[in-house]
């Protein structure tokens, strides 16, 4: 865990678990202008949790309308989002989502049955669920505690 | 008054049966009947055809084609018009049909025709005691002119879709033409230049021949015989001035992308103005104007070259320190201090502590649908000291390019976007901004991918999710003239007119430049003569030398933009017809220009780094 918190120019990184790469999350920090006001990072991390739990609603109607195309969007557009903020494993449960969307399996290759594709969705959107909460409380702890 | 009214009615009755008898006239005539003719049972008339009898009959009898006006005089003679949908629901005649019936007016009556007569026109002030029954009549009368006149509207609208696609067929035909004209001024353009080349070593042999020994080359330079023969100059004012008439060409664009804008028909023809190969504009740009220019500079500002092969290595210097002023003065020249643009006495990343920008900042569109990504983004950019806008589509970054095409001057360019994706959005940027550096920022980066971009005009690629280093990375890479502290082979860029710019890559620097010296400096050639393709014999040499070619195609795909993207292989099949030819010609141009680039490239590092080296010899550690 810690062994990820190499340097970064920030002495104060926290520890942000694996659920967060930490050298890519440090580049968002380092724009803050000053490290006992984050405002910037702050900001950015409060807009990503927004724009997460709203891609979640969307993400249910989409499953409930079976809408494999338009997951595969709502997948893609998360998947950017959280990888530019580090949220490694959130960024990988949004590519699988893309490509079940694509009606894809794991590795690319196609897949018709679209059943099949929609329950692999449904089990991925839980763990990202999961995921994404671990990481968001891990988040907001570390704007909660300033750091010192 | 009312008297007065009465005559003129009274008069105007007299015409009247003329119209009238006008029409029993042509309704008598058999060779009608397809077109207009009694109605079946006799006590009307019908018009089968409207179009036909408003092009041929209307004229012929009536001396004029608006049908609309015959059916206004047809209801002032208290014609109607029949209304067959409420009984029968489809007129007996056909869809098309107009039925027009007066109580007079029978096929078996022809003496009936006096009492048609012209309504007299309503006095005003008796209009307000019409009956209800006569407006009726009227607005039936109004609504029958109203079609008709909507009809002829309809006629006129589809005129001018006609005209408007035959308009479009011509201005993609013409921009096809120029395309070709282009690509064929460049042919010239290479011929020039190669005639210019041989006739300079053949000079040049003969002066080495005749001063081998002589270190000081400036008689040679100095006395005129460098000139290139006025043959050849002329030539090159040709090509120049018909290059720089591009505004016409620009209408026209603009007008093939409203074409495209109003959304036709999708065909080949309107794509291929569009899609067609991404900077092609931009690369004929660049073959006119910059090697024309510094073939100027090659004829007017001779330097004593020599000398530089005697000082060792030491320093960068920008290249207008080597301006003409510089050339003469062998050993003691004044120092940096004269040189206007100089970079700092060896470059020293350390000085970057302000802004890692020159004069000008360069200001960067980011195209980012996603907000975190923009705004993590857009905060990179601007702590590096750029000016940065988003647009959060590839519509919005058509409309930002399209309102100010040469403000930018690069773009990050997200792939997957709402309305509109970043690939079309640079396929449509390349349309009116030829050069500027477009980057694709994505995570899909498969063989294929980066091939679709840099074929519809993206210079490069940034990997999704973005780092600082990365992003800045790339801006040092395309906008290498707008360092404050030039990148060591930054001189290329002095003559690139911005935006283009792009860093000439270090890889294929050592070998040519370990070979290169001893021959150029004594065999003399000429300062800034040695970036221009057309070269001193022994830079010649090594851009036909195999071994760079090899090199140049990956380089150049991604190093030299607009023309390079044009002519790289695989992508021409893709394009649709119109564009193929001008592609043709591009890939046959290929090895031509790709040898001159690569002059550009390898061969300027020799001729430059000596020049860094030896120019300001003096100044440096060694003075």
């Amino acid at each position: 865990m810690s062994s990820d918190n190499h340097d970064g120019g920030d002495s104060n990184l926290p520890d942000l678990g694996d659920a967060i790469d930490i050298v890519t999350f440090s580049q968002i920090l380092e724009m803050d202008d000053s490290e006992d006001d984050r405002e910037f990072s702050q900001s950015i991390v409060f807009g990503f949790f927004e724009q997460a739990e709203e891609t979640f609603e969307k993400m249910d109607e989409a499953l409930e309308g079976k809408n494999l195309d338009e997951l595969s969007k709502l997948g893609h557009f998360l998947k950017g989002s959280s990888a530019t903020l580090g949220l490694t494993k959130v960024k990988d449960s949004c590519e699988k989502i893309q490509r079940y969307g694509k009606k894809e399996n794991e590795d690319g290759t196609p897949e018709t049955d679209e059943e099949l594709c929609l329950s692999r969705v449904t089990e991925t959107m839980k763990s990202l669920r999961t995921e994404y909460s671990e990481a968001e409380t891990t988040l907001r702890k570390f704007f909660n505690t300033p750091a010192a | 008054m009312p008297e007065g009214d009465m005559a003129v009615a009274q008069g105007s009755s007299n015409n009247s049966s003329d119209f009238v008898r006008k029409l029993y006239k042509m309704l008598e005539d058999p060779n009608y009947s397809e077109v207009v003719r009694w109605g079946d049972g006799g006590d009307s008339f019908v018009v089968l055809e409207n179009e036909k009898f408003t092009k041929t009959i209307l004229p012929k009898h009536f001396k004029h084609s608006n049908f609309a006006s015959f059916v206004r005089q047809l209801n002032k003679y208290d014609f109607h018009k029949v209304r067959q949908s409420e009984e029968n629901g489809q007129s007996p005649y056909g869809k098309e049909a107009w039925e027009f019936k007066h109580p007079a007016f029978r096929a078996d009556a022809k003496n009936n025709l006096d009492n048609i007569r012209r309504k007299a026109p309503a006095p005003r002030k008796n209009q307000a005691a019409e009956d209800q029954f006569s407006s009726n009549t009227q607005i039936a009368a109004l609504s029958e002119t109203l079609a008709a006149t909507q009809q002829q509207v309809q006629a006129l609208q589809d005129s001018y879709f006609e005209m408007a696609h035959a308009n479009k067929v011509f201005v993609d035909e013409i921009m096809h033409l120029q395309k070709m004209i282009k690509a064929q001024n460049s042919v010239n353009n290479e011929l020039v230049n190669h005639l210019g080349k041989i006739d300079h070593e053949r000079r040049h042999a003969r002066a080495t021949s005749n001063h081998s020994n002589q270190f000081n080359g400036n008689n040679i330079m100095s006395d005129g015989t460098e000139e290139p023969p006025a043959e050849l100059r002329r030539a090159r004012d040709i090509l120049n001035s018909v290059s720089g008439d591009h505004i016409p060409e620009k209408d026209l664009r603009q007008m093939s992308i409203q074409f495209q804008q109003i959304g036709a028909s999708p065909d080949s023809a309107s794509s291929s103005s569009m899609m067609g190969p991404p900077g092609s504009a931009g690369m004929q740009n660049n073959y006119m104007h910059d090697p024309m220019n510094d073939l100027r500079h090659m004829a007017l500002t001779p330097l004593p070259p020599s000398i530089w092969g005697i000082f060792p290595y030491n320093r960068p210097l920008s290249q207008n320190a080597m301006g003409p002023g510089q050339g003469p003065g062998a050993v003691p020249e004044p120092g940096p201090a004269a040189m206007p643009t100089a970079s700092p006495p060896v470059g020293a990343p350390g000085a970057q502590s302000t802004s890692p920008w020159g004069q000008k900042k360069p200001r960067v569109l980011l195209v980012e649908d996603d907000k975190i990504c923009s705004r993590i983004g857009s905060k990179f950019l601007a702590q590096y000291d750029c000016g940065v806008e988003v647009a959060r589509d590839g519509l919005e970054a058509v409309n930002k390019i399209n309102s100010n095409p040469s403000w930018f001057d690069l773009i990050f360019m997200d792939i997957v976007m709402p309305h509109l994706d970043g690939v079309s959005a640079t396929a449509m940027i390349r349309e009116v901004s030829p050069r500027v550096p477009i980057i694709a920022m994505t995570s899909n980066i498969n063989q294929q991918d980066l091939e679709m971009y840099f074929h519809w005009g993206m210079r490069d690629v940034l990997a999704k999710p973005f780092t600082k280093e990365g992003m800045i990375g790339k801006l040092k890479k395309h906008l290498p003239n707008f360092l404050r502290v030039p990148p060591t082979e930054a001189m290329e860029q002095m003559y690139s007119n911005g935006g283009a710019g792009q860093p000439p890559t270090p890889g294929p620097y050592p070998n040519p430049n370990l070979s290169l010296p001893m021959s150029a400096a004594s065999s003399g050639p000429i300062g800034k003569f040695e970036t221009t393709p057309v070269q001193s014999p022994s830079t010649s040499t090594s851009w036909h030398s195999p071994a760079q070619l090899p090199h140049a195609s990956p380089n150049m795909g991604q190093d030299q933009g607009g023309y390079l993207t044009a002519g790289s292989g695989g992508p021409m099949a893709m394009t649709p017809g119109g564009t193929q030819r001008p592609q043709q010609y591009a890939s046959g141009m290929i090895p031509a220009m790709s040898g001159q680039q690569m002059g550009h490239l390898p061969n300027d590092a020799p001729p430059e780094k000596r020049q860094r080296l030896y120019g300001p010899g003096p100044q440096g550690p060694y003075a």
